[in-house]
């Protein structure tokens, strides 16, 4: 019987990576289901729990080197720069976007840019907001285009060149790149 | 045609030092070059791919658009200013056109 969870994990694996047609009904209503069905709830859901860790790290790498290959450069995950964006949304054309970064916004200690990525979008920029010290206050809002659920990206430069990231699930019911 | 009106909210008057919103939009259509008309041609790509504003002719915020900001590309940011002076708004779309607009800040003394 145990042998038989692991197929249900892979696929899990399987639509959280994005694939375009996932198979269906992994809700949380399968997964009590199963358990119903001779498993003890208590031996799966941690396991299930574990699973999912797994995935968050996985996707935390794909973020690392997708930020490297565009910047050349090792992102470090912040919880100074915020990316809030609804974590459903009925279309894809205007999915709202507000970024925020925590910053004394001085010459010495300041954010140069933000740069914002959709990597299951056709084109996977989106864009880059640039900011001056003194005089403009990293916090911005605005609307985007969203061809499938998806992770967000955003990573920010400070002066000193370290970049922090931040990402946010957000799933659109509609193509909003077509 | 569409005709393509840039609109700005700012402050009537603003605090010195103190951080002020702006609102900016632009009526554009954001064509993204991967639709296709009804023949199956390709429609070109027809976007706004910078937006600058200016406060005192140095620029204050700079945005790189791309392909995935929605029509009508609408940007709500803070600025801080410690005297009156122009603020100056631009759009430059692909192809080299650009549309401005210009406000005069007031800063209270």
């Amino acid at each position: 019987m145990r042998w038989k969870q692991r197929p249900f994990l892979l696929s899990v694996d399987r639509l959280y990576c994005g694939e375009k047609n996932p198979a269906p009904q992994h809700t949380r209503r399968a997964l009590l289901l199963t358990s119903a069905a001779g498993l003890a709830t208590a031996a799966l859901v941690p396991q299930a729990i574990a699973g999912e860790e797994h995935l968050a790290s996985e996707h935390a790498d794909d973020t690392v080197e997708l930020i490297e290959r565009l910047t050349g450069k090792t992102p470090v995950a912040s919880d100074r720069l915020r990316i809030i964006m609804p974590r459903t949304f009925p279309n894809g054309y205007t999915v709202p976007l507000d970024i925020e970064v925590e910053s004394p916004m001085t010459q010495s200690d300041h954010v140069r840019y933000v740069r914002v990525v959709a990597p299951r979008n056709p084109l996977i920029e989106v864009v880059t907001f640039h900011f001056v010290p003194e005089r403009s206050l990293p916090r911005v809002s605005t609307r985007i285009r969203l061809a499938e659920p998806q992770f967000v990206v955003a990573f920010a430069e400070l002066n000193d060149g370290t970049l922090l990231t931040a990402k946010t699930w957000v799933e659109v019911a509609t193509n909003g790149c077509a | 045609m569409v005709v393509v009106t840039p609109r700005v909210q700012v402050p009537s008057s603003v605090t010195p030092g103190k951080t002020f919103q702006v609102k900016a939009l632009i009526a554009h259509k954001m064509e993204t070059g991967l639709r296709r008309d009804n023949e199956g041609n390709i429609i070109p790509r027809d976007i706004v791919n910078k937006f600058i504003c200016r406060y005192n002719g140095v620029n204050v915020f700079t945005t790189d658009l791309h392909e995935a900001v929605s029509a009508n590309p609408y940007f709500e940011f803070y600025l801080r200013a410690t005297e009156s002076g122009p603020l100056e708004f631009v759009w430059y779309e692909d192809g080299g056109k650009l549309y401005s607009l210009a406000h005069q800040l007031v800063v209270d003394s």
